[in-house]
């Protein structure tokens, strides 16, 4: 028996060991995998793009959407319309379509995009942009090629929206009844898009696998398949890139340093338009005091921590924004000063007001850099007398407390949390304007300050968009002297790519994007 | 034999000692932990660094003559964090033993001696805690329960006890049917008295094998849990948490020391409390002699 | 059993701080608690506690688990049996490993008792038995899979390629390798325990006093008999399996229970959690039975039936 079992052993080890040194798995030439929806703009698993919070870097590459970004996330271009024309009220947005055919072959037209926004705006679908389209009042298709969408008010931050809107065909979803549609398996089995890919199939929890849309309008892509590969965290994405398996992931700041210099890597860094404060909760006492929060940004050393625990890769923010055009001149930078952080409480009387008494710091953030970062605050407040204990959390205990009605103060004294900044600078209103106070909105904060109010909704509210950054810098001056939050940075984030790759863009922007990325054109060398 | 004895003799368990001074592995395992309990309780004394103090010009720092074990990414020293960390680590073990023991001693004890309902009800509940695949139990009490030492002692030992108490149980049902036992039960002895005055003294041996295996098993089941972010907190310090960062590919590959040391900490603790809990095991095993 | 189970999970669920709406906003891209409302609704997830479980009950006794509510578009039941098969593959290979190892050492550091065979194995296993699954898994997986490449980092099936055993394979020996270390330790140590007994027993010592050869006396007396504790060891250690199994299957991303499970609680995705410890706890119940008739092949003493 001993002897049979030792025979088995054996024979499964030699099994093993052969399967093991032997098969290396064929990389075709003309396909690409990566982690596409690794990371914090990712969203592995949901294939509606009506229900996508994050995720439109992988679905923008098979829907597309009228308008996007391009690739610097700085102006609204054209997809699926040629031509947008605003009127000048504001009021009236005019898509002129272009001349595109889903991957089934039927052309698309205004029907379909008239359709979508429908779907988009009905919030029985699943969709979550509903809310935010609820200034349109009307969608017209005059003809195939023209649409036309007619708000209620003026609103800056419509065109943004849209471009979150991906097409989706009229003729294969018109059946189903829009409150079974996000439970229908349409989405992760056949759907059909315009972009320049192709849906192939799904294995679940594995990847997703796109092929080439050979009568893409914009050419034939030069890549024969696209491969999305999921994985439980960042760190997984980055051991299969170094193993050569895929060839391109999002990669947490910290784990940057161990691909650069290294050749065979691309590092691309960019701009993650979430601005990372501390956010005093203004329903409690001891924030009171301006010069108590005007105290936490002087003790505070921003700059070391950058320089440390970034690398350098991030901008110092001293209100929302950090964009040239956003800044106005002469306001404070508030530098490190512990000294004058301490003149500053004991001015406020901070011993009075809460002494050493521990404060709650909530975050959600869990990754390795921001618990280093959490350390060195704590660190550096408690040199001036203000004790922290970081508390992190995951996202949906968080969301729970911070956004609850009637929020248990002690839970949340200070937040450490990070709100989107752009491309659309009206990003940061739900945050910090009075009207969006939980339940209207999720203003977790609790800021209540009437100078701010006037001046984000005068913002949102300008008409003429020349003037915006003006009245954005409006906001940045009154956040800067009067502190609903203690600003702290706007980071960058990183993907790494193998230098294999060639024409790749990729951005890390808010949510995934979408941006201009054009799949079409990228390739890959030998 | 110490099972029979309803007063404790000093043959047993002065044979018990005397194996236990015998078996050279847990002599070793006496060795490793006493000094490092030693180390851990007294380094605030003689150590210049606290765990929390945060030096960025010094982060990332390999291990050197004022950092024997390096510095990790804000710059605190690896040497102090080790120590408190086991403090921690140790506290939320023994803290966890100390509770599930007393539970498993309790619902096993009740269960064999307070009738046969009570018996069934508990038993069954037993089977449902044991169902319930441990990990799986783990994350959701300690998502509820939230991060931090005393939740984290919490969930250790709301699922560890069920163990001890099927133990217990089935050692006291033998006892139930003895005549001392009887006899007193006849003379109207309350539940308390069955459990204090026989429970107790009878199930010595398997409540200090378990504690101790288990406290090794705590510090396994504490690091796991801070391993997925749900049991002690950072900044605070625990083996388990300050190996998380070995998640890191950076700190895997670059910084080293940052997870070895703890991991060495960790393994060697485990390793050392289950040779003392093996000794104990055999010295309390009365037919160990016969070999 | 498994209803008493499903209340306990639910109600625990429910005491958990977040629901399914909360973990599917981006604090960075925040939506407002009157949106999330309208969501909540439409899920049903704002009716009574009582209500809400009575009619997952009603549903689920009529085989029909839900669907997830972060995919929409999947059914709990085939998302939950599609990650059953990843799952037993692994644990089922990382179970024959450490059976295979675990009684091979154990066997041969009884025989070879005191030799440096016996001492090195045993070594090994204690320390098997004291570090953490996940550590083991980190540097396995940056050791064999980053450094070395001799096996993939991770998945279950090469992406894009067409299936084959070989491939499958390949993707399974690490992970299983390494789920088996804890498990194959403590196979060897019971073996090693119950194998000493059993060759000081009278049986053995007739055996080799009839002249039997040393290789039958181990081989056919003594081992069979040695076999039976272990075998409720590796029942009982099916637990141990799974909780091992989820650190492994989190770091090398293996599409299995443990993954869905961890995703599941850390989006809150009442249904899928529901489902799959039902399914869990189902498995185990009848592991233990199939423990007990096992046991009862092995010994002659116990009658089936």
């Amino acid at each position: 028996m001993k002897l049979r079992m030792m025979a088995s052993a054996l024979a499964i080890s030699v099994a093993l060991a052969a399967t093991g040194g032997l098969c290396t798995a064929p990389a075709r030439a003309a396909t690409l995998s990566g982690g596409f929806d690794v990371g914090p703009g990712g969203f592995q698993g949901n294939f509606n793009p009506l229900a996508a919070t994050s995720g439109f870097t992988w679905l923008s590459i098979y829907f597309e959407p009228l308008v996007t970004y391009d690739e610097k996330l700085q102006k609204v271009v054209g997809v699926l319309a040629d031509s947008y024309e605003v009127s000048p009220d504001q009021l009236s947005y005019t898509f002129k379509l272009t001349d595109a055919k889903w991957h089934d072959g039927k052309p698309f037209t205004a029907k379909d995009a008239k359709f979508t926004l429908g779907l988009a705006m009905d919030a029985k679908s699943g969709s979550v942009l509903a809310a935010r389209l609820k200034a349109i009042a009307s969608v017209e298709a005059p003809d195939d090629r023209t649409l036309v969408v007619k708000l209620s008010a003026p609103s800056a931050s419509t065109l943004d929206t849209l471009t979150k809107v991906m097409m989706l065909p009229e003729h294969a979803l018109a059946s189903i009844p829009v409150d079974q549609l996000a439970k229908n398996s349409w989405w992760s089995t056949t759907p059909i898009g315009t972009g320049p890919f192709k849906f192939t199939k799904y294995v679940t929890d594995q990847y997703v696998e796109l092929a080439a849309n050979t009568e893409y309008r914009g050419g034939k892509p030069a890549l024969e398949r696209l491969i999305n590969r999921y994985f439980a965290n960042p760190a997984a994405a980055i051991a299969a890139l170094r193993a050569g398996e895929i060839q391109f992931t999002y990669v947490d700041s910290n784990d940057v340093s161990t691909f650069k210099g290294d050749e065979a890597f691309k590092v691309i860094e960019g701009d993650s338009f979430v601005v990372n404060y501390l956010g005093f909760n203004h329903e409690s006492p001891i924030w009171k005091d301006v010069r108590v929060r005007k105290a936490l940004m002087h003790a505070i050393n921003r700059d070391a921590i950058i320089t440390s625990l970034y690398g350098g890769a991030a901008k110092p923010a001293n209100c929302a924004y950090v964009a040239d055009q956003l800044l106005p001149p002469g306001i404070d930078t508030y530098a490190y000063d512990p000294e004058k952080a301490k003149q500053l409480l004991a001015e406020a009387g901070w011993a009075q007001i809460n002494g050493d008494k521990p404060i709650t710091l909530l975050t959600y953030y869990t990754t390795p850099l921001a618990t280093n970062v959490l350390a060195a605050v704590q660190a550096m407040l408690a040199q001036v007398g203000i004790n922290i204990v970081p508390r992190a959390v995951d996202t949906p205990t968080y969301n729970s407390i911070v956004l609850n009605p009637k929020p248990d103060i002690a839970q949340f004294q200070l937040v450490y949390a990070g709100l989107q900044n752009g491309p659309d600078a009206g990003s940061i209103n739900v945050g910090l304007n009075e009207k969006q106070i939980p339940p209207a909105g999720p203003n977790v904060v609790r800021a209540r300050m009437p100078e701010l109010n006037t001046a984000l909704d005068t913002a949102l509210a300008e008409p003429d968009a020349s003037k915006r950054d003006a009245r954005f810098q409006e906001v940045c001056k009154v956040m800067n002297a009067s502190l609903p939050w203690a600003t702290m940075w706007v980071a960058n984030r990183y993907g790494v790519v193998s230098s294999k790759l060639k024409d790749f863009v990729w951005t890390p922007a808010p949510g995934g994007g979408p941006y201009a990325a054009h799949p079409e054109k990228w390739s890959i060398g030998e | 034999m110490l099972a029979r004895t309803p007063h404790p003799s000093p043959g047993p368990t002065a044979r018990a000692f005397h194996r236990f001074g015998n078996n050279r592995a847990a002599l070793f395992g006496i060795g490793i932990i006493v000094p490092m309990l030693a180390l851990i309780v007294s380094y605030p004394l003689w150590w210049t660094f606290k765990p929390n103090d945060i030096d960025l010009l010094a982060m990332n720092s390999g291990p050197t003559v004022t950092h024997w074990f390096g510095t990790d990414g804000v710059g605190r020293d690896v040497f102090a964090r080790v120590l408190e960390g086991g403090r921690i680590s140790l506290l939320v073990a023994i803290a966890s033993t100390l509770i599930s023991a007393t539970i498993g001693f309790l619902v096993g004890a009740i269960s064999a001696l307070a009738g046969r309902w009570t018996d069934a009800v508990a038993m069954r509940f037993v089977d449902l805690v044991m169902t319930l695949p441990p990990v799986i139990f783990l994350l959701v009490l300690a998502s509820i329960a939230g991060t931090g030492i005393w939740p984290t002692v919490i969930v250790i030992s709301l699922l560890s006890w069920p163990l001890l108490s099927r133990m217990i149980r089935s050692r006291l049902l033998e006892l139930r049917e003895r005549d001392f036992v009887m006899a007193s039960r006849g003379m109207g002895a309350g539940l308390t008295h069955l459990l204090f005055r026989h429970g107790l003294p009878n199930s010595i041996d398997i409540l200090v094998v378990y504690a101790t295996l288990q406290i090794a098993n705590a510090i396994l089941l504490e690091a796991g849990l801070s391993f997925l972010g749900l049991g002690i907190a950072p900044p605070a310090a625990s083996w388990g948490n300050m190996l998380n960062a070995a998640r890191s590919t950076a700190v895997l590959e670059q910084f080293p020391w940052q997870w070895l040391f703890p991991g060495g900490a960790l393994v060697l603790a485990v390793l050392a409390i289950n040779f003392i809990g093996d000794g104990l095991r055999d010295a309390f095993d009365p037919r160990a002699e016969l070999n | 059993m498994l209803i008493a189970l499903s209340m306990l999970i639910f109600l625990l669920l429910r005491l958990t701080p977040g629901d399914p709406i909360d973990a599917y906003i981006d604090p960075n891209i925040p939506m407002s608690p009157a949106q999330l409302t309208e969501l909540r609704s439409q899920l049903g997830l704002d009716r009574p506690l009582p209500v809400q479980y009575l009619a997952w009950l009603r549903e689920a006794l009529s085989g029909n688990l839900g669907r997830s509510i972060q995919r929409m578009d999947q059914p709990v039941l085939s998302l939950v049996l599609s990650r059953i098969g990843p799952t037993v593959l692994l644990m089922g290979t990382a179970l024959a490993i450490a059976i295979v190892a675990g009684i091979t050492t154990g066997v041969i550091s009884a025989v070879r008792r005191n030799s440096p065979a016996d001492l090195s194995f045993s070594v090994l296993a204690l320390v098997g038995i004291s570090s953490p699954a996940f550590l083991s898994a980190l540097v396995g997986l940056y050791v064999f899979a980053v450094r070395l490449n001799w096996a993939p980092s991770g998945g279950m099936l090469t992406p894009g390629a067409a299936f084959s055993v070989s491939d499958l394979l390949h993707h399974l020996v690490l992970p299983a390798a390494l789920l088996s270390i804890a498990q194959a330790a403590l196979v060897m140590r019971y073996m090693r325990a119950s194998m000493l007994e059993v060759l000081n027993q009278d049986y053995v010592r007739t055996a080799r006093a009839k002249g039997v050869a040393e290789f039958w006396v181990i081989a056919k007396h003594a081992l069979r008999n040695a076999l039976l504790p272990v075998v409720t060891l590796i029942g009982s250690t099916i637990g141990l399996a799974i909780g091992g199994a989820i650190f492994i299957e989190s770091v090398f991303n293996w599409p299995g229970m443990g993954l869905l499970l961890v995703s599941a609680v850390e989006t809150r995705d009442y249904p899928v959690i529901m489902g799959a410890t039902l399914i869990i706890g189902g498995c185990v119940i009848v592991v233990n039975l199939l423990t007990d008739i096992t046991y009862a092949v092995i010994d002659p003493r116990i009658k089936v039936g």
